[in-house]
């Protein structure tokens, strides 16, 4: 892709985590914390279901960031803070919007966002492009 | 203005522990991630294009490089203790740093993750790890205290290939503090 400006919004992209996922990913990441596969666990924490992960929204604000990027674009950093939980089948939303470019770097501002709106990750991610 | 004091005797035995473990870089052996890690790990995020790709290469004799995120994702690259020593939550004393024996929770406040090189497959990776910041905090949710984790991975010649900084939020279990 030609380097875009900044201020530019990347289109949305709505997803949903499986409770299959968030099995298979703790599994997969060694992660034996209750409140990711297990929801009566997680329903005596006060969640309504099992948690996602933090580092899979990580990969969420990534992934997304790459695709946008389109192909041959290199992952340099990202950064994220959980503002709110998001549990197994819930509607998110990846948002970002480039924020600086430099030469082929690439800094976004992404967030994910719930079905209301309101903020459940906010981040940045910096990408790359292909030469 | 002075900060308001810790209220949760645990809470305040979380920050005491931390603050006597600032600093204390602890080494860790990572292991020789394989290729068939690498896949399990993009299986479980619904990406077969990596894994095809990378099937590709090995095939072709060819270095398969990790998913970006793989060392970053993982909890721990210990081979963990049985069930019976990981605290009520699943957690063992290694992901839940400072709070052995106390009652409290945790939940993860985030990360912050600069790639310089990706793993290679075939290639041992070791890494060094320390609490780096104990604050405590008042929130809408009440008090809680948050720890300052880094972690470095290192290559086999001691060059860096991830460093990843993360937040882990403890709050007290008994108050009922959410």
């Amino acid at each position: 892709m030609t380097a875009p400006a900044a201020g530019t919004e990347c289109p949305p992209r709505r997803y949903a985590h499986t409770s299959v996922q968030l099995f298979r990913f703790s599994a997969v990441s060694w992660n034996a914390h209750r409140i990711h596969y297990d929801a009566a666990f997680a329903a005596s924490e006060g969640f309504p279901d099992t948690v996602v992960q933090s580092t899979l929204h990580g990969e969420t604000l990534s992934r997304n960031a790459l695709e946008w990027a389109g192909p041959g674009a290199r992952l340099e950093s990202v950064a994220w803070r959980n503002v709110a939980t998001a549990v197994a089948g819930e509607q998110l939303t990846w948002a970002a919007t480039v924020s600086s470019v430099e030469g082929a770097r690439v800094r976004l501002d992404a967030r994910i966002l719930k079905a209301d709106g309101s903020e459940c990750v906010t981040g940045t991610v910096e990408v790359t492009l292909a030469g | 203005m002075t900060a308001p004091a810790v209220s949760s005797p645990a809470l305040e035995e979380v920050l005491a522990r931390a603050r006597e473990l600032i600093g204390q870089w602890r080494d860790e052996d990572c292991g020789t991630p394989t290729v068939k890690d690498f896949c399990r790990y993009a299986a479980a995020l619904n990406d077969g294009e990596y894994i095809r790709r990378a099937r590709a290469l090995e095939a072709d004799g060819r270095p398969v490089e990790a998913p970006d995120l793989f060392l970053a994702a993982t909890m721990s690259w210990e081979d963990g203790p049985p069930e019976d020593e990981l605290r009520p939550d699943g957690l063992a004393q290694r992901e839940s740093p400072c709070t052995e024996g106390l009652a409290v929770r945790q939940v993860h406040g985030g990360q912050s993750v600069r790639l310089v090189r990706p793993p290679v497959a075939g290639t041992r990776i070791t890494a060094t790890r320390a609490v780096v910041s104990a604050r405590h905090k008042h929130g809408r949710s009440g008090e809680f205290v948050l720890l300052g984790v880094r972690t470095r991975f290192l290559s086999p010649d001691g060059s860096e290939l991830t460093s990843v900084d993360e937040t882990i939020v403890v709050l007290d279990a008994t108050g009922g503090d959410r």
